[in-house]
């Protein structure tokens, strides 16, 4: 629909009120970024608030955020959620294969034998002081 | 105890710089010194890699310069053994985040803990070489039997001079001896000669350092492998051993070991 507003006649398309934050239950209100892109080696994304990437963190790329980090893609790189102390942050992402992940202070790093990549969708958060990764399920809410 | 500080550097990419590095420190480190290794490859880099510590790294070389964190929160200790340690460069940084006077006063701090402390050196001859050579009691040039390879390392021995490096050593990388006895790769000599510089050692070419590499551990501790070979022979020519070189000739033929007995060999 959107698309087609775009149209040669300016005719304004259907006008929906979008809901304002505070009446979404359980809704983020903290700004976020989209990144639409891949984030190559040396590349890095900081930002005070939640990052969403539409693409794959490559090894030796960098996320860090404020909140939280969905990757949409794969995560092979660093992520840092919750950079500036918050250890309620999570980091999402179709395949969580990371470098390292660092939430709040916690940082954890995968174990030297590798472990065949996730071929689901998984969330890191940390629990009890240490980083743990579940499936991500929809129903949970994250 | 103030370590040595040595910087490991070519001119051109890909002739096995950070190989080197790797291997000497791991060898190093096995014979018993502590040794720090300095990747100043910044916005390139690759020690922690090819040492499969990549997924420790919290801070790094920058980190430590711009005095964001401690020396010793930046040194990441290696996985095999306790005596080697890792100073990672920086990946989303560029060679102008350090000055050839910050890396000075780095190495020299560093120096002050270890035996040995290597520094791989970017590709090329800018800032970040600079950088590399700029706190250096020695240096070691590695090239590979090739012309540009070789032009390359000329180079760099001439900008080590000017730079008031002590005379640097060769490291002759990715040897193939049948081939330079076929007279289609420059051989040992050929390279001496256009660089007159002091050989530290050859290393022959070996697919197994691939493998190595890719899985992070220093072909120098993998006892069957002809490259980890010639490494061990050059850590010990570095503290001071007199190794002598092998010939690099066991695969020749009956044919020319007969000529080599009768004196008709060797002629290069």
């Amino acid at each position: 629909m959107a698309a087609r507003s775009r149209g040669s006649k300016e005719r304004p398309g259907p006008r929906r009120r979008v809901p304002e934050p505070a009446t979404v239950e359980r809704a983020d209100t903290r700004p976020a970024v989209v990144v639409r892109r891949t984030l190559r080696s040396g590349q890095e994304v900081r930002f005070d608030g939640s990052v969403i990437v539409l693409g794959d963190v490559n090894p030796g790329a960098e996320v860090v955020a404020s909140g939280d980090i969905l990757v949409l893609g794969a995560l092979r790189g660093v992520a840092h959620a919750g950079a500036t102390g918050n250890p309620q942050a999570i980091v999402a992402a179709f395949r969580l294969a990371p470098t390292q992940l660092r939430i709040g202070n916690v940082v954890s790093r995968p174990p030297d034998d590798s472990s065949p990549p996730p071929d689901s969708p998984e969330v890191a958060r940390v629990r009890d002081g240490v980083v743990v990764i579940d499936p991500f399920l929809p129903a949970a809410g994250s | 105890m103030v370590g040595e500080v040595i910087v490991i550097t070519s001119g051109k990419g890909g002739v096995g710089k950070t190989t080197t590095t790797a291997n000497l420190g791991a060898g190093l480190a096995h014979q018993g010194r502590k040794v720090c290794l300095v990747d100043a490859d910044i916005g390139l880099r690759n020690l922690d890699v090819v040492l499969g510590l990549e997924n420790r790294i919290v801070y790094d070389l920058v980190d430590v310069v711009e005095g964001f964190c401690r020396l010793r929160q930046a040194l990441i200790r290696d996985k095999r053994m306790d005596s080697l340690y890792l100073l990672p460069a920086a990946q989303t940084k560029d060679k102008n985040a350090v000055s050839p006077e910050q890396m000075r006063s780095l190495t020299r701090e560093v120096a002050e803990e270890f035996d040995y402390v290597l520094v791989d050196s970017p590709a090329g001859i800018e800032q970040g070489f600079r950088n590399a050579v700029a706190g250096a009691d020695r240096a070691i040039v590695v090239a590979t039997p090739e012309v540009a390879s070789v032009r390359d390392a000329d180079r760099i021995v001439g900008l080590l001079e000017a730079a008031e490096v002590p005379p640097p050593q060769l490291v002759l990388n990715r040897l193939r001896p049948a081939m330079v006895k076929r007279g289609d790769m420059m051989s040992i000599q050929d390279v001496i000669e256009i660089l007159s510089i002091q050989l530290l050692g050859v290393v022959p070419e070996d697919e197994q350092i691939v493998v190595t590499t890719n899985r992070g551990e220093p072909a120098v501790l993998v006892q069957s492998s002809r490259a980890g070979e010639a490494y061990r022979d050059i850590t010990r020519r570095l503290i001071g051993e007199n190794v002598p070189f092998p010939s690099f000739e066991e695969d020749t033929g009956f044919l020319s070991r007969v000529r080599r007995l009768m004196g008709f060999g060797q002629s290069s």
